[in-house]
């Protein structure tokens, strides 16, 4: 599905599908798709007719009557127990989103109908990253004579502009906020009583794989326009579903790449014990070997353990090249001090740490030195957009400590949301999921993401991060543009065929025939 | 020189677990054993001597005063609660089950409405030690040298200090301890304070290695309920020595060949039929032992 562009990065996906694809497509399910044409009128069922698209949406537009009741936001985070590290800077971040969408300020971006993501790519990088094999000294310094990045950035500071629009659709916006309190029982009751009860507009919701798939059934009972916004291991399919987080395809094959050709090929995981962790690992364990790598042994921790001693020891006799750390939660987080206090100096790599739990702010250095992760936002990320927006963040919430990965998805999907209610011209769920469809490109704080309306994911621009033993982040790889493929290959399209599940890698023939090499 | 490094590895392994179980039981050992009180607060004490020390450590307090502060301020604290509530129902196991269940709930829900969901965290105090490929946290070294000079300490206070005397008279026989003299309400109170502000000081102990959070007693409860009921209340001290060195004895070496998930799991296994083939725990197997030696002699 993608382009190589003449530059040499890869592109955005473009929405219309190549012209192969779309006639195997067409011969694949022509009577199906008559139907739902038929059914639909407008079309608005049908991928890759840009004007079609517009039509449909002049229609919606003419039964806009929705009054001037305030558009309701549904959130649910942690905002206590043991995922609250997270939890409160993604309140924060909604809460900074609605503010700025209420005083008439928006993120540059729009649907790419007939142009893909080329453009919105443009935006960010002139001039290609060269990577070079070890990937530490490009030699090249970003437009602030800053050579510590050691990656080319252009600058480009007024992506937050004006809306035209106070609110949404001149409706101010308003976020009713529960706290999930890391309790999976309770995240249910909640999404029931947002959505029944409170009747949001919209839901975005969701730490932790297991709160997400707690309440995915509620959702889709109610047919709820659902944003998840967390990094997480992948697989969702559902047309209700918006994952506008990274996945594993974006994260662990870029990290274990990297951290093979510096450390070596012998890696151990250590993974929190729940759907997440447990299926990050089966994706590092099964691409390793593609990029040189090797999966030694894996340890899956249950979330309440707090105590490493015995786990570190095990590390220790297995002499690794370098560990894998998916650990959730602040129980797990432990982890990192523990280690350094015993004297373990792996290098280590991660999907999820640092960029979330801030561990390297929380912890004595040099508890997280020598820390890899394959990020697609943290608070370090050397940008002038990114400046611009810890600033408006921090004018806010002085007392905050950091700005998550997690934190900035809320941010900008929340006016994502905001940029696709004006453009459908309604908040009617239905219609914006398919606005939500046209394959929108917005310009975060990390820089382009384009939201893949076959598959409800994005495409996200991925820093590699180091942390150093004084707890500074270094920036040493870039990919502006890493899709969310997996999904595509697996022969997904909620356009035209929705469903509502979540994938895993044992339904993925490719998973069984790499972990037989290994 | 490797398998000595391992053999010295699986002993720190298997006293860190010891010691992690033995700490984790002190405070609610010395409370149901000595008052037959099932304190569900117990994790709640541990969760305040925590605070106590992170509070007093952000203001630039030695990490080993904040640790005798936890000590004191929980035990006060106990000592209070005791004489407010917790006296109401002695001779109640029920009622006072009950209800240190919701003094658990109202003070760690407090502790998130005033402090918010967490404080900074203590960093580990102390370097490590290496022998061979392995390396050891030499705070954890400390704490376990710390857990036998605790129980030397309590092991003491029982057998040769007046109130230790008048506590087991008290646990054996209130209405005659009370007819002999003894002032029962009083030793209550002393060790109902003493248990939480043991509790107290495991927290604090604990603090640097956990996360400073309302919640984070929860972790201590299971494990110090398991060592405790393994452990029996026939003879606290040997009770609580005991279960802490058996049930580490079955975690420690299943866990290092499994990992710590299969460790955990056998450590359950074991506490399981430990109770089926001792059903008052090991000090009482252990008294017997003790009581029909001292016959023949």
């Amino acid at each position: 599905m993608s382009d190589q562009s003449s530059n040499g990065h890869t592109s955005n996906t473009d929405p219309t599908p190549q012209p192969g694809a779309a006639s195997d497509e067409a011969k694949a399910d022509r009577r199906k798709v008559l139907k739902l044409m038929g059914a639909a009128g407008a079309g608005l069922t049908a991928p890759g007719f840009g004007a079609t698209y517009l039509r449909g949406f002049e229609y919606t537009r003419s039964v806009q009557a929705q009054g001037n009741s305030p558009v309701k936001v549904g959130f649910i985070e942690d905002e206590s127990g043991n995922l609250s590290v997270y939890g409160i800077q993604k309140l924060h971040a909604a809460q900074l989103a609605v503010k700025e969408i209420n005083e008439g300020k928006t993120l540059k971006g729009g649907p790419d109908i007939g142009a893909g993501g080329l453009g919105a790519l443009g935006n960010v990088a002139k001039n290609p990253p060269t990577i070079s094999k070890d990937g530490v000294s490009l030699g090249v310094v970003n437009d602030g004579g800053d050579k510590s990045t050691e990656v080319v950035f252009d600058e480009d500071a007024d992506v937050f502009i004006d809306s035209g629009d106070k609110g949404i659709l001149g409706r101010e916006v308003s976020l009713v906020s529960l706290d999930g309190q890391s309790n999976n029982a309770l995240w249910q009751q909640l999404a029931r009583r947002l959505i029944q009860q409170d009747k949001v507009d919209v839901l975005v919701a969701g730490f932790a794989s297991a709160e997400r798939e707690a309440i995915r059934p509620i959702v889709d009972q109610f047919k709820q326009l659902y944003f998840y916004t967390n990094q997480y291991e992948g697989g969702v399919a559902d047309a209700n579903t918006f994952c506008t987080g990274p996945v594993c395809e974006q994260q662990v094959i870029p990290v274990v790449q990297y951290i093979v050709e510096k450390f070596g090929p012998r890696g151990y995981t250590l993974a929190a014990d729940y759907n997440f962790g447990q299926l990050t690992a089966a994706w590092t364990k099964a691409f390793a070997p593609l990029v040189g790598g090797q999966i030694i042994a894996e340890e899956f921790v249950p979330l309440s353990v707090s105590e490493f001693s015995q786990v570190i020891a095990r590390v220790q006799q297995a002499k690794p090249d370098w560990v894998m750390t998916l650990l959730v939660g602040q129980n797990q987080q432990n982890y990192y001090p523990q280690a350094a206090a015993a004297g373990l100096k792996f290098p280590m790599a991660s999907t999820v740490n640092m960029a979330q739990g801030y561990e390297h702010k929380r912890f004595k250095p040099p508890s997280l030195a020598n820390m890899h992760n394959a990020i697609q936002y943290q608070l370090e990320v050397p940008t002038a957009r990114n400046r611009a927006f810890v600033k408006r963040w921090m004018a806010m919430f002085p007392e905050d400590q950091y700005i998550g990965e997690m934190a900035q998805n809320t941010y900008f999907t929340i006016h994502l949301y905001a940029k696709a209610a004006r453009l459908a011209g309604t908040t009617d769920q239905a219609t914006l999921k398919k606005a939500l469809e046209l394959g929108w490109s917005i310009e975060a704080p990390e820089g382009s993401v384009f939201l893949e309306p076959g598959t409800h994911h994005c495409a996200h621009y991925i820093r590699l991060a180091v942390c150093d033993e004084n707890h500074d982040v270094k920036f040493v790889r870039d990919w502006p543009s890493i899709q969310a493929w997996w999904l595509q290959r697996l022969g997904v399209n909620l356009v035209r065929h929705p469903e509502y599940k979540q994938y895993t890698p044992d339904e993925d023939p490719y998973f069984k025939m790499f972990l037989k090499k290994s | 020189m490797d398998s000595f490094a391992t053999i010295v590895s699986v002993i720190y392994q298997f006293a860190t677990n010891g010691a992690f179980l033995l700490l984790s039981a002190v405070g609610l050992i010395v409370i149901l054993g000595m008052m037959n009180i099932i304190n569900l607060a117990h994790g709640v004490l541990m969760m305040m001597g925590a605070y106590t020390a992170s509070i007093a450590w952000h203001r630039n307090v030695p990490f080993w005063l904040c640790v005798i502060l936890a000590f004191i301020v929980v035990g006060i604290f106990g000592a209070v609660l005791e004489r407010a509530i917790v006296r109401r129902f002695y001779g109640r196991e029920l009622g006072a089950l009950v209800v240190t269940w919701g003094i658990s709930l109202i003070l760690s829900q407090g502790a998130l409405a005033v402090f918010g969901p967490f404080l900074p965290a203590i960093p580990i105090p102390g370097g490590s030690v290496a022998v061979g490929q392995y390396s050891f946290s030499v705070y954890w070294l400390s704490i376990i040298a710390l857990c036998g000079v605790l129980i030397a300490g309590l092991w003491a206070l029982y057998n040769h200090t007046t109130i230790g005397l008048q506590a087991r008279a008290a646990m054996q026989n209130a209405a005659m301890a009370k007819a002999l003299g003894v002032n029962t309400d009083r030793i209550y109170m002393l060790t109902f304070s003493l248990g939480a502000g043991l509790a107290g000081l495991s927290g604090a102990l604990f603090a640097p290695t956990v996360s400073i959070a309302p919640f984070m007693g929860q972790q201590f409860v299971a494990p110090a309920f398991i060592t405790v009921v393994v452990g029996g209340a026939a003879n606290v001290i040997t009770g609580a020595i005991g279960s802490s060195v058996l049930l580490s004895l079955v975690k420690t070496p299943i866990g290092f060949v499994f990992g710590a998930f299969v460790g955990t799991v056998a450590l359950l296994f074991a506490a399981l039929i430990i109770i089926r083939l001792m059903p008052d725990g090991i000090s009482a197997v252990l008294q017997r032992h003790i009581d029909r030696r001292n016959r023949f002699a």
